[in-house]
């Protein structure tokens, strides 16, 4: 009996182990080829399918830049973009969960629970009342659209609630307060060192956001030299690329590497900070 | 005023001095306004200057004729959304707005379920689980854009798909994959599956591993099978989970852009097949006027759309059962919370 189901458990594990595998080629394999073509020529590209690297790197890479994409102005771009982003949205998403979860005043609980049906609504169907809010301001073909709707992030807002509630020290800030420090300053001084790894988790999340961020700056901006990395892909969509296929996979490769490194980094904080956004009562 | 009067909890600490009496408002007055609404001063306005104003004026812009090129436009009243429903070509975004989204969600979640229930089984006792999870999540972090570019690519007439089908003899030709109708719509599919099961297996996951493990021992001293235990505890007790990813994949599905935008030419093709409500909104958009009056009606339909189904889940599968499980589940869920944070 117990071998028959100790045998019964190695069979199925057998077959678990397959699918987790058959998974693992289906994730790896497309990354991998985008990665490994971006290396190899177009002639070799053409010449069939390897999961070797190969040595054309530099030359796609000069080809990439001959046919007029500025690669290092769009990665610094898009660089500053994600660096000023997940500082504003750290910043002002804790400071309004520290609201709530701090003090008491009349209404706290409905603007938390506010807050949660903002995170789910659709905002992305309203930015053409926002580009013509931000035309009429003349603040189109410039980053202000991409960064100041992030003062009120609901989505980092609701993260940084929850990972507050679950540190707060009441004690701790009532003693600050004892010994005269302001309330803006207890939370800078005592509250932001302590929230360090709450900070860190939302920051690589809204860093990656405003990084893969394609709709709305396509919407906002027009100037080319303004681009960021997204928008480059999509002119690398257009004919002058039609036949440079290690050119174009070095082009996408270079916007994922990042994100790549960033991954291998930190993957603890970005998988604890899935689930931690997600559940709720 | 009525609130400067009232105790403010924790903020009125013992120290606050009550003795002073000012006749203009002094700086111990003004620390009596809960503090923390000054806290939430930044997030109110923000949200009212980039969230709600955006919202009323794409509602305003939706009635009128407004162009890029022409400036304010004038009313039209409901001319924009007569002319939407007039000629098809909304219904059919819509309509594979929906379509696209459906057959990506039931993989979507079935997978991941499966994959869930095999990593917190305590009888296969998979092995690192940290690891395959990590792995899995990856491609929800990549650029949509690249990861579009890259499958049009990969099944372009020269791409690596055609080389390989070709060389090993299953086609005798490359197949103009791009160009049909149906492999296109599946690849937006498989894409959006692609970039989600890993999300959506790891909120299963943290939501299973919070129902607690008496429940199970019961039911197997019940001689409950595996397929009994998870459809009488595992499914009802995820129910709010599952509500979450619904939603949340719904809305997300519903605002699709980036990826049936970049597979093809930019407009939906082949067929107008994979032309979501969102593609057709920016094809208004960029049309040489720039129609954005007509785009607004659009983007205005489609966020009823969403917010009505949002809604209606929440509360017709929220509220359903409204007796003593919800209580229970409620203190459940709470607790899964605290275990979900350490």
């Amino acid at each position: 009996m117990i071998n028959k189901y100790k045998f019964g458990t190695f069979v199925m594990r057998f077959f678990v182990y397959a699918l987790l595998f058959i998974l693992l080629l289906i994730v790896i394999v497309p990354v991998w080829l985008l990665l490994v073509n971006g290396t190899r020529s177009t002639t070799e590209i053409n010449q069939g399918i390897s999961l070797l690297p190969s040595t054309h790197m530099i030359e796609n890479y000069k080809l990439l830049l001959a046919k007029g994409l500025d690669l290092p102005k769009g990665f610094a771009n898009s660089l500053f973009l994600a660096v000023t982003s997940t500082v504003i949205t750290v910043y002002f998403s804790f400071l309004t969960a520290y609201a709530l979860v701090v003090y008491t005043f009349r209404g706290r609980k409905q603007i938390s629970n506010f807050i949660i049906v903002l995170v789910m609504i659709p905002m992305q169907l309203t930015i053409l009342g926002f580009y013509k809010f931000m035309a009429n301001l003349g603040l189109t073909d410039t980053y202000f659209p991409l960064l100041l709707p992030l003062i009120a992030n609901a989505g980092g807002t609701f993260f940084a609630k929850q990972y507050l509630e679950s540190m707060v020290i009441q004690d701790l800030i009532d003693a600050a307060r004892i010994d005269g420090a302001s309330e803006l300053g207890i939370f800078h001084t005592i509250m932001t060192p302590l929230a360090i790894p709450g900070m860190i988790t939302l920051g690589i999340f809204s860093f990656v956001y405003s990084w893969n961020n394609f709709f709305t700056p396509f919407i906002m901006l027009s100037t080319r030299s303004k681009f960021t990395l997204p928008m480059l892909v999509q002119l690398m969509r257009g004919d002058a690329y039609r036949t440079e296929y290690g050119a174009i996979y070095l082009g996408l490769g270079l916007t994922i590497i990042p994100i790549i490194i960033v991954y291998a980094l930190a993957s603890r904080y970005i998988i604890s900070g899935i689930a931690m956004g997600a559940i709720k009562e | 005023m009525k609130f400067i009067l009232k105790p403010v909890g924790s903020i009125h600490s013992p120290f606050t001095d009550k003795a002073q009496t000012p006749i203009l408002p002094t700086r111990s007055q003004f620390k009596k306004i809960p503090t923390g609404y000054l806290f939430l001063l930044p997030f109110a306005i923000g949200f009212l200057t980039f969230g709600i104003y955006p919202i009323v004026n794409t509602l305003a812009l939706s009635f009128t004729n407004t162009t890029i090129m022409g400036g304010d436009g004038e009313f039209v009243g409901i001319a924009n959304f007569t002319r939407l429903f007039a000629d098809r070509v909304f219904l059919r975004a819509v309509g594979n707005t929906w379509l696209i989204w459906t057959l990506n969600f039931i993989p979507q979640i079935c997978i991941p379920m499966l994959l869930a229930v095999l990593f917190t089984s305590a009888r296969l006792k998979i092995k690192a689980v940290g690891a395959w999870r990590a792995i899995f999540y990856l491609p929800n972090l990549l650029m949509p854009a690249a990861i579009a570019a890259l499958f049009g690519t990969l099944f372009g007439l020269y791409g690596p798909v055609n080389q390989f089908m070709v060389r090993a003899g299953f086609l005798h030709e490359a197949f103009r994959f791009i160009e049909d109708i149906w492999v296109t719509r599946s690849l937006v599919i498989f894409i959006n599956w692609w970039m989600w099961f890993g999300q959506t297996m790891i909120i299963l996951m943290a939501g299973m591993t919070a129902i607690p493990i008496h429940l199970y021992e019961a039911a197997v001293v019940d001689g409950a099978s595996v397929w009994q235990m998870f459809k009488w505890i595992t499914l009802p007790l995820l129910k709010p989970i599952l509500i979450f990813i619904f939603v949340t994949a719904m809305a997300g599905g519903m605002q699709m852009f980036d990826i049936p935008f970049l597979l093809t030419d930019g407009k939906g093709s082949p067929l107008s097949s994979i032309q979501t409500s969102v593609i057709l909104m920016y094809i208004k958009y960029n049309s040489p006027k720039g129609h954005i009056g007509a785009a607004s009606a659009v983007g205005v339909l489609v966020f009823i759309m969403t917010a009505v189904v949002a809604l209606g889940i929440f509360y017709v599968l929220g509220n359903r059962d409204k007796d003593d499980t919800k209580s229970k589940r409620k203190s459940l869920f709470k607790k899964n919370t605290e275990r979900s944070q350490s």
